[in-house]
């Protein structure tokens, strides 16, 4: 790796190590005018990170100057993140930060991605079709991507090793990218850092409320509950007597209302009326879920439902669908019809049905 | 039980572990060690956080005490021997498996059946752990627990730092939970040439393929070859719901074929003919039910969990815990080979009536006093429904 790697992927074992190097202190990077422009790049991180999306400048190795700027923003934007200390930001941030390098990663080599791979100790084989990794290597990046498909049983695991494709190995590794990011975050700051980072901080703390807020202003009224499929409205009446759910099933309800256009703040009001309710640990799978980590996830099918044993109570509705959105979008429509119906107007035509 | 039963149970065990060889897990000075002993009264807890520095000093505990149950920790810690699990340190763990025969699906006849049942459950882990997961016949150890079940324990490198949720998905896998058998059977687009539609090919796993696909693959096409040569076989697969007589008739002549198996195998549904994949989809469900290895899943998942040591006593029959090669678990026979007490005559008291097989004999006892074999007073006496003497 060279040092374009390391502004690209700062958090890489190699970049730390070359940032000290460089003789670089922590208050020469907050303090130093010439640091500036550094700072304002780590400053830009963290808004991006609010927004959705951190873009990544493209380097040419030519590009000095271009290259250190990008590589000292990054511990700038740790300051900063630390400095503001708000769980959903962090959150956020270390997400934002893994998910663009996925999008940088998928489209390198399979040499870069090996060497990338081993400075999280994963050490993959190379297959036909991309990689060839240990059914260890596979489950510790894997297990925590709640998706059926990642699960090891629909793996075509044979002695020992499992296949994954190069955009999937760069998706395993985001696992491992943002648990590195995470690591240490918020790390302590003392109350001068934070003053000094102040004239840094006042936009994002800003754009945080501001993003918060949105999330706040929901479309709840038009989503109705009482037309759910009986596994979802099971699931919620669980929930929120405070009776754990399996995984899957916490994810086929999350899934499903996100889908049918909740936002996480809704679900998290539907949900907090229980005891023992996590904040912290739901609001980050119901964001997972809701695909602020690039990939956006289906609700399952009912004959998913009915593996997992997620199937409850199906009634008549539930014989003529073969997914839990269907009988909600089925639902809906008869209502409409029905509303319409009853003031007289004709019936809408079928062709508008949302037949997700 | 009885203090003067207790006394006489006690006595054999310790006189059994006087002599007994046991082998200890590997690195055993990092692991916490927890015993019951036995009581007379009803009251039984565990002495654990225990940690010991050398094997006599472990052999010395065993011979002195005669602990009704022996179990060490999967864990491997950093001080075994501290009070508070916090304190410990945790630094990995084996890899265990517990097969309970208790909990398997189907009845059980009798104490001999069911462990037959856990035994031939064992056995399809084992594919899988050697099939799928790659490992080595040597590298898993397998121990008969003593009393209806079997353990796997797995000390590989490779898998000692796996967390609980890591390991939960390697039982998922054996078990099939969460199996997305849609995908068995999808439909791949195919591009056809300029302007022409594409096409939908119907695709399947073919019987080389790793994981469950391909074991699918192999049970249909085994299943319905065997039966396809039965003579009943048209009146068998209509007993399949979903099959009528016309569609069991084409699977027959499918099956007897032996090109189009040959393409089956290869993957290739058209061979099929007409066949709806749903009527397969209803052979494949009963496949993965019967392919599926049943396994206590919390035992695996918890990387704290005590188990029984190998070689020492079960205190709920008397009978060793015992390590297996895998050779020999295809031919042990645990009412037999798991008997370490002798024969000489020892009087008892049945409290209530009692028949089991042991050392190849049948042995029923009715209530009152008795003489019996000293293997068979002992596991009496331990499942508590004998006494001591008069």
């Amino acid at each position: 790796m060279d040092e374009k790697d390391f502004a690209l992927y700062p958090y890489i074992s190699g970049a730390s190590a070359h940032v000290k190097s460089l003789g670089m202190s922590l208050d020469r990077l907050v303090t130093s005018r010439a640091m500036e422009s550094a700072r304002i790049r780590g400053k830009e991180r963290v808004m991006q990170a609010i927004e959705g999306e951190l873009f990544k400048p493209s380097l040419s190795a030519s590009d000095e100057q271009k290259i250190l700027l990008e590589l000292l923003s990054y511990p700038f934007s740790r300051i900063l993140v630390s400095s503001i200390d708000d769980s959903f930001l962090t959150r956020r941030y270390c997400l934002a930060e893994a998910v663009a390098s996925y999008k940088l990663l998928k489209t390198s080599d399979l040499d870069f991605l090996e060497e990338f791979a081993s400075d999280f100790s994963v050490y993959p084989d190379r297959s036909d079709t991309g990689f060839k990794l240990h059914f260890t290597s596979y489950i510790r990046m894997a297990s925590s991507l709640k998706a059926i498909e990642w699960k090891l049983v629909n793996r075509k695991l044979h002695h020992g090793n499992v296949n994954v494709s190069k955009e999937e190995f760069s998706r395993l590794l985001q696992e491992l990218i943002k648990e590195r990011v995470e690591h240490n975050l918020p790390m302590p700051v003392n109350e001068e850092l934070v003053e000094s980072c102040e004239p840094y901080l006042v936009e994002i703390q800003e754009l945080l409320e501001e993003r918060k807020s949105t999330f706040g202003d929901s479309e709840f009224e038009s989503v109705e509950t009482d037309l759910f499929p009986p596994c979802i409205t099971h699931a919620i009446a669980n929930t929120q007597a405070g009776v754990n759910l399996a995984h899957s099933m916490r994810f086929a309800m999350t899934a499903f209302l996100i889908t049918i256009g909740m936002t996480v703040d809704d679900i998290m009001n539907l949900f907090t009326a229980s005891p023992d309710f996590d904040i912290e640990k739901a609001r980050y799978q119901i964001e997972h879920i809701a695909g602020s980590s690039g990939t956006h996830y289906k609700p399952p099918s009912c004959s998913t439902m009915q593996t997992y044993g997620n199937c409850y109570a199906p009634d008549e509705m539930c014989k003529k669908i073969s997914h839990p959105l269907n009988y909600y979008s089925r639902k809906v429509w008869f209502r409409k019809r029905d509303a319409q119906k009853a003031a007289g107007n004709t019936v809408p035509d079928k062709s508008q049905k949302n037949d997700s | 039980m009885d203090e003067r039963t207790r006394q006489f149970v006690v006595s054999a065990f310790q006189n059994y572990y006087s002599t007994a060889d046991i082998k200890l897990p590997p690195d055993f000075t990092s692991r916490e060690w927890g015993f019951i002993e036995f009581t007379s009264g009803q009251d039984t807890f565990m002495k654990r956080h225990r940690a010991f520095g050398s094997e006599g000093e472990l052999h010395d505990y065993l011979r002195g005490i005669g602990p009704a149950h022996a179990y060490y920790s999967v864990a491997y810690y950093e001080y075994p021997g501290a009070p508070k699990m916090k304190e410990k340190n945790w630094l990995k763990a084996d890899l265990i498996f517990d097969i309970d025969s208790d909990h398997l699906p189907g009845g059980i006849n009798s104490y001999a059946d069911m462990l037959e049942k856990g035994k031939r459950e064992t056995l399809k882990l084992l594919e899988f752990l050697m099939d799928d997961f790659g490992f080595r016949e040597e590298q898993v150890h397998a121990v008969f627990s003593g009393g209806r079940g079997y353990h796997f324990h797995i000390s590989e490198e490779s898998v000692l730092s796996l967390g609980s949720a890591e390991r939960r998905e390697i039982v998922d896998y054996v078990s099939s939970k969460g199996l997305n058998l849609e995908k068995i059977f999808s439909k791949k687009d195919i591009s056809g040439d300029a302007g022409a539609e594409s096409a939908k090919m119907s695709v399947f796993p073919s019987e080389d393929e790793g994981g469950w696909g391909g074991r699918i693959n192999r049970y249909l096409i085994s299943y319905l070859s065997s039966i396809a040569k039965d003579e009943d076989a048209v009146k068998i697969l209509s007993g399949f719901k979903g099959i009528g007589k016309t569609t069991a008739e084409k699977l027959v002549d499918t099956f007897k074929d032996e090109s189009r198996v040959a393409a089956l195998k290869k993957g290739k549904m058209d061979a099929l003919g007409g066949i709806k994949k749903d009527i397969l989809m209803t052979i494949v469900n009963q496949g993965v039910e019967q392919m599926a290895a049943c396994v206590d899943e919390p035992v695996t998942a918890d990387i704290k969990r005590l188990i029984r040591l190998p070689g020492s006593l079960h205190g709920k029959s008397g009978m060793k815990v015992t390590a297996l090669s895998i050779d020999e678990l295809e031919t042990f026979e645990p009412l037999n080979d798991a008997v370490v007490f002798g024969d000489k005559s020892v009087k008892i008291k049945v409290i209530k009536p009692f028949a089991v097989q042991m050392k190849g004999k049948d042995l029923m006892v009715e209530e009152g006093i008795q003489e019996v074999p000293e293997y068979a007073a002992i596991y009496l006496m331990c499942r508590g429904v004998a006494e001591y003497g008069r």
